[in-house]
C-alpha cells in the first residue's frame, strides 16, 4: 500500500496553498460572510485560470482530466483557506451531475462554460419534510406537453442565489428526474437563508416554473441512480474540504501551545494539553487515512458507497472533536470573532450535516456489516 | 498513492490463510495477542508449540533474519501480512514479540557474533520460547527506575532482586532481563540486558492471577543467580539504547489489538442477526445498529491508519509518533469492544468460564452462556490494554513531544529544604 | 433544602462502616465467590442482631420503622465493603414486597422471620429471555383446586439457592395488555418441584437458575391481588434498582478513595503519579461522577422513604450511576496501572461488581427509555 501523493499532487498542493496565502487572507474570508454575493468574481476568475473548474472534466470540454483524488487534495486546501463561494457546488454537485446523467449536446453545451468559469450551477435536492429520504419528496413536475411543470420548495440549495442553472430533482409519473432550470426562469425565486458561516444556502421556490423536455438530464425517472452516484462523490469530496480545515486548526493549535506562556511555562507544556493534542492527532489522521482512501477508490472507479460511508461518519465526528479541542487550547482569545478559528468551527459544524450527518451514514454502514 | 496489495502480497496471505486452513481447527476459538490464553492454560500452550514448530517448518520464524541464523532474508512487507493474518484468526504459536522487536531483533541488533550464533538459529527452529524481564514493582511507566542488580564478580554477572507482571516466564526458556550494573551513574545511564537462562539456579517465579482469572504472568525472584559475562547484550551500562528499539515493539502491539478486535466485532453482528427479542432481530435495533456501525468505522480508521504505519516503515520513515496512535488506539478500542459487547449481551454478558471460549464450560454453571462467555472474559482482560506494553499516558506524552513537538513538563522543583 | 444526615444516620453509617470493616474483609468476600452459599450465617446473625435485617420493616413485626433513606445509607456501606450474600434480596427483593402488599397473615409469617435472620427471601422475575418488561413474563401460574400450580423457568434469579421464601412472577391470564394477568406469589423455597443452581458470574454473585416443576402454592400465598400484580413488579423494580444504585455509589465512594491514595504514594519518574496533570484530571472527573452520583441516589431515596412518586429520578440515577461506576473503576484501573489487574489487589473486585451491578434491575439503556417515557417521547 502506498499512502504518498505524485510529485504532480504535490505540486497542485503547493499551488493552491500559495495561491490562497496570496489572494484570500481571512480578512477577506469574513468580509464575504457578510457578502450578499458571497465571494468575489475577481478570485473566482483567477481559479479558473488556473483551470481548477475543469479539473476533473475530459479535455474534449477544456478540462484537465485530472482525477478525483486531484481534485480532493485542491479541496483540501479549499477547505484550509475557507474559501467562500460556488466553487464546491458547480465543480462537485453541477458538473458530476452532468458528465453522469447528462447527454453529449447538453455536456458540450454546458461544460465548456463552466470550465472557463462562466457558469456557476448547483443541485436542489432536500426539501422542507425531506432531507435524505426521497420518498418523502413532495417537489413535482407534471408533463404538459412537451415540457414540464415544477412546483415546490426545495431546501439548503448552495449557492443558488448566485447560480445560473439549478439542477432540480423532481418527482414526475415515472419517478424521480433531473431537471436543468435556468435561475431566470419565471416562478424560480431564491432566498438566502441565514448561514452558520461563509456558506450560502438557499430556499428556492418552484412556482410553475416551466421547464423544457430537452433539459431533462438523463432518463426520467432515472433521478436517484444519478443522485446516489453525486451524493457518494459529493461526500467524500467534502470529507476531503474538512480534512483541510481540521488540518489547520491543528497546526495553529500546536502553534498556539507552543507560544503560549502561562504559569511561567508555554501552556504546552502541561500534560493536559499535550494529551488534547495528542487526541487531536489520532483523530486527525484518522480524517487523512480514510478521506484519502475514499478519494483514491472514487479515481480508481472502484464500487464504494461503503468507504465513503466510513470517512464521512468518522469525519463528522472527528472534525467535530477536533475544533471543540482547538477553542479549548485557545481559551478565550478564539472565542472572539476577530480570531480565526470559529471560521473552522462551523465549517466542522456544517460539514458535518452537509451529504449525509453521523447517524445517516452510520446507518449505511449498519447495512454494509449485514446487521 | 495505491490503496491495493500488490499481486505478491496476495499471493502470500493466500498461502498463509490456506496453512491456516489446514492446521487450526474450524472452530477453533482465537487467541488474543496478549497470548494470555497460551500462557495461562497448558493444553494450548501444548498446542502453540507444535505449531511454532511448523511455523519453522515453513520458514515463517524469523522471516527477515539473516539467513546465516537461520532466517529467510524475506522482505518486511511479507513479516506484515503474516502477523496480520495470524492475528486475524487468533493464532496461537508465533509470538510476535519475540519475533519482532522484543527477543530477536535486539539480539540481532545489539549481540556478538557469537550470541547470534547461538541464540537465533533456535529461534528460528522454534525450539524455544523467550519471555522479556523489564517492569518491576518500582519500575513501571518509569522503567528508567529499575532496581534489578547485577554485580559484575569476575567471569559472572550475578543477579538479585525482582521482575514483575512478567508475560509467559513460566513457559519460556530464556529472556533478556534489563538489570541496574551502575547505581552511581544516572537512572537511564546504568543500565545494562543480560540474556538469562530460566533453568539457571537462584531464580523462582510466582504464577500471578489476572483478574480475569488467567495466571499469565509471573514474578520473577532472583537470588545471587549467576550469569556468564558473555551474556551481556550490547554495551555494559548502554542498555537504555536496547530499551528504545525494544519500545519500538508497541507499534505492533497496537495493531495486533485493532486486527485481532475484527473477530469479535464479527461475533457481535452475527449475534445481533441471530438473536431474536420479542420477535425482533436484535440486528434491527436501532440503538445498536448504531452503536456497532460506529465501533466498525473507529476499527476501519484505526486499521488504516496501522497501514499507514506499516507503509512508513516499509518506506524507511521513522514512526515513532505514529507508533504511539497505534498503541492508544490500540488499548481504547478493544476496551470500547468490550464494552458494546457486554452492552449487547446484556444479562447474560455475566456468565462464562475463564477464559471465554475455549470450551472449558461447566455444564451446569456455564449453561446459559452466549458466546462462549468470551464478552466476559474481553470485559475483564482489555482492562490491562491501555497499561501493558506502554500507558496510553505515557504514549500520549510521547505523541504530544515527539510528534508535535511540545516542550516536555519541566521538572518539580525539589521541596523546600525546612 | 437541607442535604445533611440527621444524627441517626450519621450513627448508623458510621458504625455500619466500622462493623464491617472489622467482620467483613476482603479475605471474606474472595472466598464466598466460591462458597456454594455465598454469604457467612454468623456474620449474616451479627447483622439481624444490628436490627439491619429488619431495617424498614414496621416495629410490630420486628423491624426498626426506618425509612427507604436509612436503608440507602446501610446499602452504600454494604457496597463499599464489598458485603456478599442475601442482603438486597431477603430485604429489598422479598421482605419488602410482604410488607407492602402482604396479608396480615403473610406479614405475621415471615417478616419476624425475615428481622431475625431466620428466612432468606428472593424475586424470581425474569426469564430467559433476560428483560424486565410484562410482556417478557410467561411462566405461568395455574389454579388446581386451592392452590396454584406454577411450571417454568426464571433465570439470574440471585441468590434461590438458599431462600426460604421466593417471591415468583408468574403469569395467571393472557390478556391484550401483557401488563395485565401478572400475579405474585410467595413460593417456599423447599417446595417439591422446585431446582436451583448457581450460574458462573462475573462478580461471582449467586445468581440461579430457578426450575419450577409443577410447584404448588396455596391461594393464601398470592401476593396482593390475582392478575394485578405488574403494579407491584413494577413497584420493587424501582427498589431494587435503587438499592442496588446505593451499594454502587458506596463502592464508587472506596474506589475513588483507593485511587486518590495511590496517586499519592506511588512514585514514578521521581514524582508521585499524582502530580502529574493528567492524573489529576481524571481524578477531577472520578469525582464528578461520584459526588453527583450520591446526591442523585439520596434524593431519590429521599422521595420513595417521603412517598413521593419518583420513577423518573430512580431511572435517572439507576441509568446514571450504571455508566458512571463503570467508568470511575475503569478509569482506577487506569490509574492504579498493572498491580491493579491481578486478584491480589482489591480494585478488580469493585470493577466485577460495577458490572454486575450496572446490570440489576435494568442497564442504561432500559432506565434511559424510561426516563423518555417520562419526558412524554
Amino acid at each position: 500500500m502506498d499512502f504518498s501523493l505524485s510529485e504532480q499532487q504535490e505540486m497542485l498542493r503547493k499551488i493552491a496553498r500559495d495561491f490562497f496565502s496570496n489572494e484570500l487572507p481571512k480578512t477577506l474570508v469574513k468580509e464575504m460572510a457578510q457578502d450578499a454575493r458571497g465571494y468575489r468574481p475577481d478570485l473566482w476568475e483567477k481559479m479558473a485560470g488556473l483551470g481548477w473548474m475543469g479539473l476533473v472534466l475530459p479535455e474534449k470540454y477544456g478540462g484537465s482530466e485530472a482525477s478525483f483524488l486531484d481534485l480532493a487534495i485542491l479541496l483540501q486546501e479549499m477547505g484550509r483557506a475557507c474559501l467562500p463561494g460556488p466553487f464546491f457546488s458547480t465543480v462537485v454537485l453541477g458538473a458530476f451531475t452532468i458528465m453522469e446523467a447528462g447527454s453529449e449536446r447538453q455536456k458540450e453545451r454546458l461544460l465548456p462554460g463552466l470550465a472557463r468559469g462562466e457558469l456557476i450551477i448547483t443541485l436542489a435536492v432536500a426539501e422542507p419534510n425531506a432531507i435524505n429520504s426521497p420518498d418523502c419528496f413532495e417537489v413535482k413536475a407534471r408533463k404538459r406537453g412537451d415540457d414540464y411543470i415544477i412546483g415546490g420548495t426545495k431546501l439548503f440549495v448552495p449557492d443558488a442565489h448566485v447560480a445560473d442553472c439549478v439542477i432540480c430533482a423532481a418527482k414526475t409519473a415515472k419517478g424521480l428526474t433531473l431537471f436543468l432550470v435556468d435561475t431566470k426562469s419565471p416562478g424560480v425565486t431564491c432566498t438566502v437563508l441565514p448561514a452558520m458561516g461563509g456558506e450560502r444556502q438557499c430556499e428556492v421556490n418552484f412556482d410553475q416554473v416551466k421547464v423544457s423536455g430537452k433539459d431533462i438530464l438523463g432518463e426520467i425517472g432515472r433521478g436517484q441512480y444519478y443522485l446516489d452516484k453525486v451524493l457518494t462523490r459529493a461526500a467524500a469530496a467534502k470529507c476531503a474540504e474538512m480534512l483541510g480545515g481540521a488540518e489547520q486548526v491543528m497546526e495553529m493549535t500546536v502553534a498556539y501551545a507552543k507560544d503560549r506562556v502561562q504559569f511561567g511555562r508555554p501552556i504546552g507544556a502541561f500534560q493536559s494539553i499535550q494529551h488534547h493534542c495528542a487526541n487531536m492527532l489520532n483523530d486527525l489522521d484518522g480524517c487523512r487515512c480514510m478521506t484519502y482512501r475514499a478519494a483514491w477508490m472514487v479515481s480508481e472507479g472502484i464500487m464504494c458507497t461503503r468507504e465513503v460511508s466510513l470517512a464521512k461518519a468518522w469525519v463528522n465526528e472527528a472534525y467535530r472533536r477536533i475544533t471543540a479541542l482547538g477553542h479549548e487550547i485557545h481559551g478565550a482569545i478564539a472565542f472572539q470573532h476577530d480570531h480565526d478559528m470559529h471560521l473552522y468551527f462551523k465549517q466542522a459544524r456544517v460539514g458535518g450535516v452537509a451529504f449525509g450527518d453521523t447517524a445517516y451514514h452510520g446507518e449505511i454502514v449498519a447495512k454494509a456489516l449485514g446487521l | 498513492m495505491d490503496f491495493r496489495f500488490t499481486p505478491e502480497e496476495e499471493a502470500f496471505r493466500k498461502e498463509v490463510k490456506e496453512f491456516f486452513g489446514k492446521e487450526l481447527p474450524p472452530d477453533w476459538p482465537g487467541v488474543d495477542p496478549d497470548q494470555y490464553h497460551e500462557d495461562a492454560f497448558d493444553h494450548i500452550h501444548e498446542f502453540s508449540k507444535a505449531l511454532q514448530k511448523k511455523f519453522a517448518a515453513k520458514g515463517w520464524l524469523g522471516l527477515t533474519w539473516p539467513k546465516k541464523y537461520g532466517g529467510q532474508e524475506a522482505p518486511l512487507w511479507k513479516q506484515m501480512i503474516l502477523e496480520e493474518e495470524l492475528t486475524y484468526r487468533g493464532t496461537a504459536g508465533y509470538d510476535a514479540y519475540q519475533f519482532l522487536g522484543g527477543c530477536g531483533d535486539i539480539v540481532l541488533e545489539f549481540g556478538t557474533e557469537a550470541q547470534k550464533e547461538k541464540y537465533i538459529p533456535p529461534m528460528c527452529r522454534g525450539e524455544v520460547k523467550w519471555a522479556t524481564g523489564m517492569s518491576e514493582p518500582n519500575a513501571g511507566s518509569d522503567l528508567a527506575s529499575l532496581q534489578l542488580k547485577a554485580d559484575l564478580q569476575g567471569d559472572y554477572f550475578v543477579l538479585n532482586g525482582q521482575k514483575t507482571w512478567q508475560s509467559a516466564a513460566h513457559r519460556a526458556d530464556f529472556a533478556p532481563v534489563y538489570c541496574r550494573t551502575d547505581p552511581n551513574l544516572a537512572k537511564h545511564r546504568g543500565i545494562s540486558i543480560v540474556i538469562v537462562d530460566y533453568k539457571t539456579p537462584g531464580i523462582t517465579m510466582r504464577r500471578l492471577t489476572q483478574m480475569s482469572g488467567l495466571d499469565a504472568f509471573c514474578e520473577v525472584f532472583y537470588d545471587n543467580v549467576k550469569i556468564p559475562k558473555e551474556n551481556l547484550l550490547g554495551q555494559l551500562n548502554g542498555g537504555w539504547a536496547v530499551v528504545m528499539s525494544a519500545l519500538n515493539h508497541e507499534r505492533t502491539y497496537g495493531i495486533q489489538l485493532i486486527v485481532n478486535i475484527k473477530r469479535d466485532l464479527d461475533l457481535l453482528v452475527q449475534y445481533c442477526r441471530e438473536t431474536k427479542v420479542n420477535g425482533e432481530p436484535l440486528a434491527k435495533n436501532a440503538l445498536l445498529r448504531n452503536r456497532l456501525a460506529e465501533m466498525a468505522i473507529q476499527l476501519e480508521v484505526a486499521r488504516t491508519l496501522g497501514y499507514k504505519v506499516n507503509s512508513m516503515v516499509l518506506k524507511g520513515q521513522n514512526p515513532m509518533a505514529t507508533a504511539n496512535q497505534m498503541k492508544i488506539l490500540g488499548g481504547i478500542m478493544t476496551q470500547r469492544v468490550a464494552i458494546l459487547g457486554m452492552q449487547i449481551l446484556g444479562l447474560y454478558g455475566q456468565l462464562g468460564p475463564v477464559g471465554g471460549n475455549w470450551k472449558q464450560m461447566d455444564e451446569k454453571k456455564d449453561k446459559w452462556a452466549r458466546l462462549g462467555g468470551r464478552m466476559k472474559h474481553l470485559y475483564l482482560t482489555t482492562v490491562c490494554n491501555t497499561i501493558a506494553a506502554g500507558t496510553t499516558e505515557v504514549a500520549r506524552n510521547g505523541l504530544a513531544t515527539m510528534g508535535l513537538g511540545l516542550p516536555r513538563e519541566p521538572k518539580p522543583a525539589a521541596p523546600a529544604k525546612k | 433544602m437541607d442535604l445533611s444526615f440527621s444524627e441517626e444516620q450519621e450513627m448508623l453509617w458510621k458504625s455500619a462502616r466500622d462493623f464491617l470493616a472489622s467482620r467483613c474483609p476482603k479475605t471474606v468476600v474472595r472466598q464466598m465467590e466460591e462458597d456454594e452459599k455465598g454469604y457467612v450465617p454468623e456474620l449474616w446473625k451479627e447483622m439481624a442482631g444490628l436490627g439491619w435485617l429488619g431495617l424498614p420493616f414496621p416495629e410490630r413485626y420486628g423491624g426498626g420503622g426506618f425509612k427507604f433513606l436509612d436503608l440507602a445509607i446501610l446499602l452504600e456501606e454494604m457496597g463499599r465493603a464489598c458485603l456478599p450474600g442475601p442482603f438486597i434480596s431477603t430485604v429489598v427483593l422479598g421482605g419488602m414486597p410482604v410488607a407492602e402488599w402482604g396479608t396480615e397473615e403473610q406479614k405475621k409469617e415471615i417478616l419476624p422471620k425475615v428481622c431475625e435472620g431466620k428466612a432468606i427471601m428472593t424475586l424470581a422475575l425474569t426469564e430467559p429471555s433476560a428483560r424486565y418488561d410484562a410482556g417478557s413474563v410467561k411462566v405461568k401460574a395455574v389454579v388446581d383446586g386451592g392452590d396454584y400450580v406454577i411450571s417454568g423457568t426464571k433465570l439470574f434469579v440471585p441468590d434461590a439457592h438458599i431462600a426460604d421464601y421466593i417471591v415468583v412472577v408468574a403469569r395467571t391470564a393472557e390478556k391484550a395488555n401483557p401488563e395485565e394477568g401478572i400475579t405474585l406469589f410467595i413460593m417456599d423455597g423447599k417446595s417439591r418441584g422446585v431446582s436451583t443452581f448457581v450460574l458462573r458470574t462475573i462478580a461471582g454473585d449467586k445468581q440461579c437458575e430457578l426450575t419450577m416443576d409443577k410447584v404448588r402454592v396455596p391461594k393464601g400465598m398470592v401476593l396482593g391481588k390475582v392478575d394485578k400484580g405488574w403494579e407491584m413488579v413494577k413497584k420493587v423494580i424501582e427498589w431494587g434498582a435503587l438499592a442496588k444504585t446505593a451499594e454502587m455509589v458506596g463502592g464508587a465512594q472506596q474506589v475513588m478513595e483507593m485511587t486518590i491514595q495511590y496517586a499519592k504514594d506511588r512514585v514514578q519518574f521521581d514524582r508521585p503519579i499524582g502530580s502529574f496533570q493528567i492524573i489529576q484530571h481524571y481524578l477531577a472527573d472520578m469525582s464528578i461522577d461520584v459526588d453527583s452520583s450520591r446526591v442523585s441516589l439520596h434524593k431519590a431515596a429521599w422521595m420513595l422513604s417521603e412517598g413521593i412518586g419518583c420513577t423518573k429520578e430512580v431511572s435517572v440515577i439507576k441509568g446514571w450511576v450504571s455508566e458512571a461506576y463503570r467508568r470511575v473503576t475503569a478509569q482506577a484501573h487506569q490509574i492504579h496501572g498493572a498491580i491493579g489487574f491481578t486478584k491480589d489487589h482489591d480494585l478488580e473486585l469493585y470493577y466485577r461488581r460495577a458490572k454486575a451491578g450496572e446490570l440489576f434491575f435494568g442497564d442504561a439503556d432500559f432506565h434511559r427509555e424510561i426516563v423518555a417515557q417520562q419526558l412524554g417521547l
